[in-house]
């Protein structure tokens, strides 16, 4: 773990991804007068936040290559609790809690 | 809060503030804890300190950073990671499409602070708080949102600046990054409120979950694209049930 990047790739890999921030976030708020979203797109468009989030969480969580089996490790399960625990508490600081207790628990037992 | 005055204040604007900082209180501790772990990942991928510092301040975009470090690390070329970093951002652009009916009346240097400093716990708070407003854009609900992104933007770097400089000390059998994933799961399970988007949820895991092997985290897209199909094709087949049932529309 050496900061041996070079400074002038990180550099640009900042920029362009605050460009991200600023075309997705505020790009909308000056085009939008000119180009009005049908509802159509609107009401399709309203799916893809919990897709993406989902399409985030599950290979990270479950991560395969196409050249060996998946991998299920002991963040499966305790990921699992942590889902329980946010839907029946809707606290995000339980669920953070709970989840890394469980999965250090799981950890010392199975160590 | 001095920190936005280009902003009016008048008695409904800082109604509106004074709500939306209630509202959002009770996320600040876990958006903290998302912002020091990123602060933590940042560093524990190898970026020196200065280096993941600008990261934070100038990217803010807790999603797209933690995206971004393992293309960093293989030494990804940049317009990958400017796509990746599109991709893994698109729901802002939804956002800021529902968003546009409240921000239109407002100069452009607002429009763009607005835009900016975005989050996600803030349109989460938003919407179902004003989505049925008769009259959209008034200083309540402007302040509403600052109230909701001005606390929501300290409890992330703070946190984050302390995890830069603290992150080389915790162990990495601690699964720091565990934390990280807890997060985002908590911000999805509340978003699932109701079949079409439970079942789109489902799709969209399957087919990220099937097509992570390819490239340019291109199962992602695909991912989003399986999701908002297969949403629209529960809502309809919902709404043809219940005109069958001739049941009131909720």
């Amino acid at each position: 773990m050496t900061g041996g990047f070079d400074t002038a790739y990180v550099l640009w890999v900042v920029i362009v991804l605050a460009l991200c921030t600023v075309i997705t976030r505020a790009g909308y708020l000056f085009v939008g007068d000119w180009l009005p979203l049908p509802e159509g797109l609107r009401r399709a468009l309203r799916f893809a936040p919990v897709a993406t989030l989902v399409g985030i969480i599950v290979p990270d969580l479950l991560p395969w290559s196409g050249h060996a089996w998946p991998e299920v490790d002991l963040r499966l399960p305790a990921a699992v609790f942590g889902i329980w625990v946010m839907a029946r508490t809707r606290s995000a600081v339980l669920t953070i809690v709970a989840g890394m207790l469980a999965l250090w628990l799981l950890q010392w037992l199975l160590a | 809060m001095t920190a936005v005055p280009s902003i009016p204040v008048d008695g409904t604007f800082r109604d509106g503030f004074r709500e939306g900082t209630r509202a959002i209180a009770g996320l600040l501790f876990a958006t903290g804890t998302w912002g020091l772990v990123t602060g933590v990942a940042m560093v524990k991928s190898g970026l020196t300190e200065s280096m993941a510092l600008a990261m934070t301040l100038l990217v803010y975009a807790g999603s797209a950073q933690l995206t971004s470090l393992p293309l960093i690390i293989t030494g990804a070329p940049i317009w990958l990671i400017f796509a990746a970093g599109l991709v893994v951002n698109l729901r802002f652009l939804i956002f800021a499409a529902a968003l546009h009916p409240y921000f239109r009346h407002l100069p452009w240097q607002r429009r763009l602070a607005l835009g900016y400093f975005t989050t996600d716990m803030s349109f989460v708070l938003f919407m179902p708080r004003y989505g049925e407003a008769k009259v959209r854009g008034t200083a309540e609900q402007v302040g509403f949102f600052v109230g909701c992104i001005l606390p929501g933007w300290f409890s992330w770097q703070i946190p984050s600046i302390l995890g830069i400089y603290l992150g080389s000390q915790v162990p990495t059998e601690w699964s720091p990054e565990f934390a990280a994933l807890l997060a985002l799961l908590a911000i999805t399970v509340p978003l699932i409120n109701g079949r079409p988007v439970l079942l789109a949820s489902i799709a969209a895991g399957i087919v990220a979950w099937v097509a992570q092997p390819l490239p340019l985290r291109l199962g992602l897209a695909l991912a989003v694209v399986a999701g908002i199909a297969t949403g629209l094709w529960a809502e309809r087949a919902k709404s043809r049930l219940s005109a069958r049932k001739s049941e009131p529309q909720p």
